[in-house]
């Protein structure tokens, strides 16, 4: 369902992205891992053209888009059949919980107020905040910020949801109950493609694994494949770095 | 000796040019937040010549004082309207120029430069993290503008634009030189009838300070209100 071929991308000269070919099927969680600075962040926010990169394609179920000639209108069409998480949560801070899920369902999508406020009142119950709706972001902790975002972009029902590093700026005893919210996602059959640190619930969750190194995508597989059966040398220095100083899974 | 009694019915006779003076005050600093809004406009995008002619206002009102700006629209701008009601073929007659269009003139220009950067500075507050979340959510540019940017810029600004309000009630009291009628005018005249400068001015002194508490505790009250919640 999502297809990119050639991905390119500069910063000032620099070029972080050095031509990513990337294949995620519907229902698919894709995982990606690798060292800091490897450009999995831009990567993502290619796919929801928050970068703007300088050559490529993207094949999003019926959208067929070059990045060299992509209009406004296109973008717009991609962001709605995508929705971001961010390492930050980002939710909008003068709107309560409630008003931060409804918002983008009324704005963007058209709904009526009863019809998105039912819906946010579904997804909210899902990730677990029904007693925290009438709150604005600065009275929550930052778990339960992050599952108001992930509340937000699951009401929009978007085909595939971007998680970036969505646990990373958490207190260590707030990690599980968003990543239990995940999980939650993953199974319900939404496609996800995920960033994330925390290996152990990567090869839980995921359907692929894909490592990244220096802007380029070094080997994908299985999480079977990549965790243990990888004979490749910057996988295993990665993953072997890793299991030194373990974090805390689920 | 101070006399009270005449202090207080010069106030009572200020006072009746208060409403006046603030419809003023409101007016100019509406003005002038819209052409701050279109000066931060043509900064943000660099608009070619615009901006350039932005910069060399800006420095020129900065070093010159409020009263050489009226005196100088004051005797400049009858020509100046002139000369373009005759490009437009408008009958115009610069005698018949209300002296308050040149006061509301005068201090919205000077004002709308100040302004542009309390509209900068506000836009700028906002993290870039919540716009991008908007437009990961689909937002338009306007959408994210409307429903994102604005009211959040709106609170974070609200002090400096209700202290800006009481900047130009304070200036407005130059007004009387072009015969304008503010606070102060009302006081000088006040003082010349009774021939008691002292309590007139004692009187419109007073006045001022009230105003000053009075948009200084609107200020405070809306900045918790507003900011309920957030930060
Ligand atoms: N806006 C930007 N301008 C210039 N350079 C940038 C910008 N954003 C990212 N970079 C650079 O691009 C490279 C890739 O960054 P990116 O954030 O994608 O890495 P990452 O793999 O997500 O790392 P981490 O695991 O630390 O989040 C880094 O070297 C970073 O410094
Ligand atoms: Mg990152």
């Amino acid at each position: 369902m999502l297809a990119i071929r050639d991905l390119h991308l500069s910063f000032n000269g620099n070029e972080i992205l050095k031509g990513i070919d990337l294949t995620v099927n519907k229902g698919d969680v894709v995982t990606l891992i690798g060292p800091s600075g490897t450009g999995k962040t831009t990567l993502l926010r290619c796919i929801n053209c928050l970068e703007n990169p300088s050559k490529g394609e993207i094949t999003l179920s019926d959208l067929q888009l070059n990045y060299e000639t992509i209009s406004k209108k296109d973008i717009l069409k991609l962001r709605r059949k995508t929705a971001m998480v961010f390492q930050q949560f980002n939710l909008f801070k003068n709107k309560t919980v409630l008003e931060n899920v409804m918002e983008a369902q009324i704005i963007v999508q058209g709904k009526k107020k009863e019809e998105a406020y039912k819906k946010s009142i579904e997804e909210l119950e899902k990730v677990g905040l029904l007693d925290k709706l009438e709150s604005y972001p600065s009275e929550l902790s930052g778990g339960q910020q992050q599952r108001v975002s992930i509340a937000r972009a699951l009401a929009l029902e978007p085909e595939l949801i971007l998680f970036d590093e969505p646990t990373s700026s958490l207190d260590p005893e707030l990690v599980g109950e968003v990543l239990r919210v995940i999980e939650n996602v993953a199974r319900s059959g939404v496609t996800i493609v995920l960033v994330t640190h925390e290996m152990s619930f990567a090869q839980s969750i995921s359907t692929k694994i894909v490592f990244m190194d220096k802007g380029v995508i070094v080997e994908e597989g299985s999480p079977q494949f990549i965790f243990e059966d990888s004979n490749n040398e910057r996988t295993k220095a990665f993953l072997n770095h890793f299991k030194s100083n373990q974090t805390v899974g689920v | 000796m101070f006399d009270f009694k005449v202090l207080l019915e010069s106030i009572i006779e200020i006072a009746t040019v208060v409403p006046k003076t603030l419809v003023l005050a409101i007016f100019i600093l509406l003005l002038s937040l819209l052409m701050g809004a279109i000066i931060a406009l043509i900064q943000q995008y660099k608009v070619p010549v615009f901006s350039q002619i932005i910069k060399v206002l800006q420095s020129f009102l900065r070093g010159t004082p409020n009263v050489v700006l009226l005196y100088l629209m004051y005797y400049a701008l009858p020509g100046i309207l002139t000369f373009f009601a005759g490009i437009l073929r408008i009958e115009f007659d610069a005698n018949s120029l209300n002296p308050i269009v040149t006061v509301i003139l005068t201090f919205s220009i000077s004002y709308s430069v100040f302004q542009s950067e309390i509209i900068r500075g506000s836009i700028l507050s906002i993290e870039k993290g919540q716009i991008e979340a908007a437009q990961s959510l689909g937002f338009s540019f306007w959408q994210t503008f409307r429903r994102v940017i604005i009211p959040q810029a709106l609170v974070a600004a609200f002090p400096d634009i209700l202290n800006s309000l009481l900047v130009i009630i304070k200036a407005l009291s130059l007004a009387y030189l072009i015969s304008v009628v503010d606070i102060l005018g009302q006081a000088k005249m006040v003082g010349a009838l009774s021939y008691r400068y002292l309590e007139a001015f004692v009187g419109a002194a007073l006045i001022y300070w009230l105003i000053g508490v009075i948009l200084t505790f609107i200020s405070n009250r809306f900045e918790l209100k507003l900011r309920h919640g957030f930060h």
